[in-house]
């Protein structure tokens, strides 16, 4: 994709979200002049931005958008929620045709019709005039451009040609090139071709024509000339006229825009056209000529009336003079040494535009330092270099920060690497020095690859506003659907988390505040005749804890209420009659996590069809992290996600079974114990362990994983002891190892069946760890036990 | 390139028309630099001399009128050409931009070759 539209993509994206952003807030505090400053502003810059492109859709879209909101702006219209309404759309709208800019690089055939409707419904409240599409400002009378590119231009490089035509088509620009062929005994009219190219200004390209074939040797005589050069400018037909006014039948000029340089890489033939190249130089030489003076008009035009407005001095007078003189000078009038004073340069201007190339009433004595020069002088040529003053935060696309990861954990496979070889050189090669250097090089490197990899962390690291941001306008859009009224509430939006973490969040949270919208908040009438305030509130938060977030989604709704929740488990057959009588308030409301629940007495749109609690709670169980809900009837919901900070690294514990290892999350481990054969029990077909008074269900993860191992019954058993969602398993293994920090690679390709394994990770010494999904390997044990 | 081409600044907060105006003076033979607001502008001009400013008017932090109002006064005193660029065309704004110190005022989309044309030539003075 061209840089600039990239550029422009990127742009947009925040722009759209500032603006959306500015007018919910707007909506709230409708009088804020900062806020509607501010969204007109962003509204402004993209339309501005927008104009460079050939979009006319979008331009008049935004323009429309814009116009309300300076109407808003200067207090002559105030915001309702209808125009609120218009402008979101128009900006959803706008950012519907971007996404699809961004494949196609150009808007959708539909976007005329669409932004028409819109555009008259912005622009209904100003009195529904129709104001001219904004293309008249870069009303520039047309020049001639040829469409038939000459056949030389396959001197320039086909690729700097493609880039060219690219930038071209998208700025709607033209370029200027021309074929230079020297006459062979030009060097003996005291002509230098070299010299006159290296004068071309804005010189954009060049190219070399070489004779067909060079002569031999013998007969090459050095002082013919016998090549030509090619060259692009951005300079003007006019400018370029004048430099080769000497050698004018040596030179051929063309003005070319993107399509034809496409036509000629394509090898297209360009439409005919009855108007001789010749004769339409010397067309487009007069025009740019006269682009040339109507521009030195605006400049000394500018000037005068910077002039007669007040007295301008010091720095603004000698800019004047300046301008004034290379404005003289564009349109060939003789140079004058002026005063730098008001009455002299009026008068100089006053002349120049009255088009008399003649002397001014008043020669001016020979004045000392002239104005131009010495302003020259004042401004020192400074040797610095002028340098990027723009912002100094970097836009990095993501996808390179995940490889400058992934590059952090090859290190830190490679630096573990050298643990084993130390030990080869003890064992292996009886070397305890070499070893030992060895270690010593590995703690070095440790601490470097430590650092690294908290550095790049720290870069991963994104606030929680970026997946709290969507919900302002998610609950406004969802609670006038549903005729609620609700206020949102953020809170610790500066707390960091690792990106990965910030994405996936993204849409439990979604799920859980349409769920708190649809089913725990009430009508505003239900609210009130409950003693309620009638608008609701939902809060956000999210703080830090350790190497953990929490996030926390409450509202002040209907909460839940246990029996109902009681009630219908158990009419899906979710709990027996027992536990109907036995849970616990707690554990009742937890019942809302199980598969195929819903409270809803209808499924309603908001929530969805079949996705439940249980996909909150598997989504962030994925990640790593804990879900927990309380209520209080009458008086809201809480719900608790707790996540880790970062995903990028997890420590697992190592366990072998028939000599494979596989990886445990440390997070569920409780502790590894070792039995003595005859104390695993069975109970109901199942093994179990009494550990301290409490009978713990044993796994056989062997068995689970169909590996070829069975447990020597004369020796101690070893068991790791997991808890999960509060309950207690062990898992019967070969052996212990340790624990260590990995990178987790998802199961992909072939191995993304394996529901069993949450992941994989290589190891200091090259071997695969396999990373166990305990929930899996325990639903697993239930369907082979 | 040489290290003689003039010196422009381009201020503007938009960062595409600050791209955009950054090739387009490129190309126009200009060595660029740019500003994001009128405050990193009058920054920039304080430890550089710039043969051109292009401005922005609507800005955020520091407008256009004042960054040229600043670029002019004793602070900076540039006697350099300053060409404002904006989307604004209401009457009395081009009177504002001259009032402030500036000397050309366009509206924009600038044509790029009005750009690079108008730039040459309020620098003419300047050695390329």
């Amino acid at each position: 994709m061209n840089p600039l539209l990239a550029q422009f993509l990127a742009e947009a994206a925040d722009l759209l979200t500032s603006v959306d952003e500015g007018l919910l807030q707007l909506e709230r505090d409708p009088g804020d002049p900062e806020l509607v400053n501010e969204v007109f502003r962003a509204a402004h810059t993209f339309k501005g931005s927008s104009g460079l492109f050939d979009f006319p859709e979008l331009t008049r879209l935004t323009h429309a958008a814009e116009d309300l909101l300076d109407a808003v702006r200067s207090g002559r219209l105030a915001l309702d929620s209808g125009m609120t309404d218009d402008l979101l759309a128009a900006f959803d709208l706008i950012r519907g045709w971007l996404a699809y800019v961004t494949t196609h690089e150009q808007l959708p055939a539909t976007a005329g019709p669409a932004a028409q409707s819109l555009i008259t419904k912005l622009r209904g409240p100003l009195g529904g005039e129709q104001a001219a599409p904004d293309d008249s400002a870069s009303a520039v009378a047309p020049t001639a451009v040829s469409d038939s590119a000459p056949g030389w231009l396959s001197a320039f490089e086909t690729e700097w040609l493609e880039s060219t035509a690219s930038w071209l088509v998208t700025t709607s620009a033209t370029i200027r090139f021309a074929r230079y062929t020297p006459d062979e005994g030009c060097f003996f009219r005291a002509e230098d071709p070299l010299h006159l190219v290296r004068q071309v200004p804005a010189l954009a390209g060049l190219g070399l024509i070489q004779p067909f074939e060079w002569p031999p040797p013998e007969t090459y005589d050095e002082y013919q000339c016998l090549i030509g050069f090619v060259l692009a400018t951005r300079a003007a037909v006019g400018e370029l006229n004048h430099l080769f006014r000497y050698v004018p039948d040596q030179v051929e000029i063309v003005e070319l825009d993107g399509a034809a340089i496409r036509r000629h890489l394509s090898g297209e033939e360009p439409p005919p056209r009855p108007a001789q190249a010749a004769a339409e130089a010397v067309v487009q030489s007069q025009a740019q000529n006269l682009e040339l003076a109507r521009d030195a008009y605006a400049i000394l035009a500018a000037a005068q009336r910077s002039l007669t407005a007040d007295s301008p001095s010091g720095a603004r007078l000698s800019s004047v003079a300046h301008s004034v003189a290379a404005a003289a000078a564009a349109l060939g009038a003789p140079a004058e040494t002026v005063e730098p004073d008001v009455e002299a340069l009026t008068a100089r201007v006053a002349t120049l535009l009255a088009e008399t190339p003649a002397a001014p009433e008043e020669p001016p004595p020979a004045a000392p330092p002239p104005p131009v020069e010495r302003a020259t002088a004042d401004r020192g040529r400074a040797d610095d270099p002028g340098g990027q003053v723009g912002t100094r935060i970097l836009k990095v696309d993501q996808e390179k920060v995940d490889h400058l990861m992934e590059l952090v954990g090859e290190l830190n496979v490679a630096k573990n690497g050298l643990t084993f070889l130390a030990d080869a050189a003890e064992e292996e090669f009886g070397s305890r020095v070499l070893g030992r250097r060895i270690k010593d090089q590995y703690s070095g490197l440790h601490r470097i690859a430590e650092e690294l990899q908290a550095a790049v962390m720290d870069v991963r690291m994104l606030p929680l506003s970026v997946a709290f941001s969507r919900f302002p306008r998610l609950i406004r859009d969802l609670s006038r659907r549903l005729d609620k009224t609700v206020e949102l509430v953020t809170e610790g939006d500066d707390t960091m988390a690792d990106k990965d973490v910030i994405e996936a969040l993204g849409d439990p949270l979604v799920h859980l505040v349409r769920n708190s919208l649809d089913h725990g908040i009430e009508t505003s009438a239900e609210r009130v005749a409950a003693g309620k305030a009638p608008a609701a509130r939902i809060t956000l938060t999210a703080v830090a804890d350790g190497d953990a977030v929490i996030v926390e989604i409450a509202d002040d709704g209907r909460g839940i209420d246990p029996d109902k929740v009681k009630r219908k488990a158990y009419e899906k057959g979710l709990i027996s009659e027992d536990e109907l009588e036995a849970l616990t308030e707690t554990d009742a409301v937890d019942l809302i996590f199980r598969p195929g629940f819903s409270t809803a007495d209808q499924v309603s749109d908001l929530s969805g069809r079949g996705v439940g609690m249980d996909a909150v709670r598997a989504s962030v169980e994925k990640l790593g992290g804990t879900v927990t809900m309380r209520s209080q009837p009458g008086r809201g919901t809480s719900t608790r996600l707790r996540l880790p900070l970062s995903m990028a690294v997890t420590q697992v514990m190592v366990v072998s079974v028939a000599g494979q290892r596989f990886g445990i999350p440390v997070d569920l481990v409780v502790e590894t114990v070792r039995v003595p054969a005859a104390e695993i029990g069975r109970v109901l077909h199942q093994d179990v362990v009494v550990l301290r008074g409490e009978v713990v269900p044993v796994i056989d993860l062997a068995r689970v994983l169909d590996m070829p191992w069975t447990p020597d019954p004369a020796a101690d058993q070893r068991v790791l002891i997991v808890s999960l969602h509060g309950q207690r398993v062990g898992l019967l293994v070969e052996q212990f190892h340790r624990e260590v920090d990995v990178i987790l690679k998802p199961m992909e390709g072939l191995l993304a069946y394996a529901g069993e394994f949450s992941g994989t990770a290589l190891l200091g010494d090259g071997l695969v760890l396999l990373v166990l999904n305990m929930k899996e390997v325990l639903s697993l044990a239930a369907r082979t036990q | 390139m040489s290290d003689n081409r003039p010196k422009v600044l381009v201020v503007d907060d938009a960062a595409t028309v600050r791209m955009y105006h950054t090739k387009l003076l490129d190309d126009a033979g200009f060595e660029v630099a740019a500003a994001a607001n009128g405050l990193e502008a009058v920054e920039a001009a304080m430890s550089t001399a710039f043969d051109l400013f292009v401005v922005d008017v609507n800005m955020p932090k520091m407008n256009g009128y004042t960054c040229v109002e600043t670029l002019r006064s004793e602070t900076v005193g540039t006697p350099a050409p300053i060409l404002m660029i904006s989307t604004e065309d209401r009457p009395g704004d081009a009177d504002r931009a001259y009032a402030a110190g500036a000397n050309l005022y366009l509206v924009k989309p600038v044509n790029a070759e009005r750009l690079a044309r108008v730039a040459r030539m309020l620098t003419s003075g300047v050695a390329a």
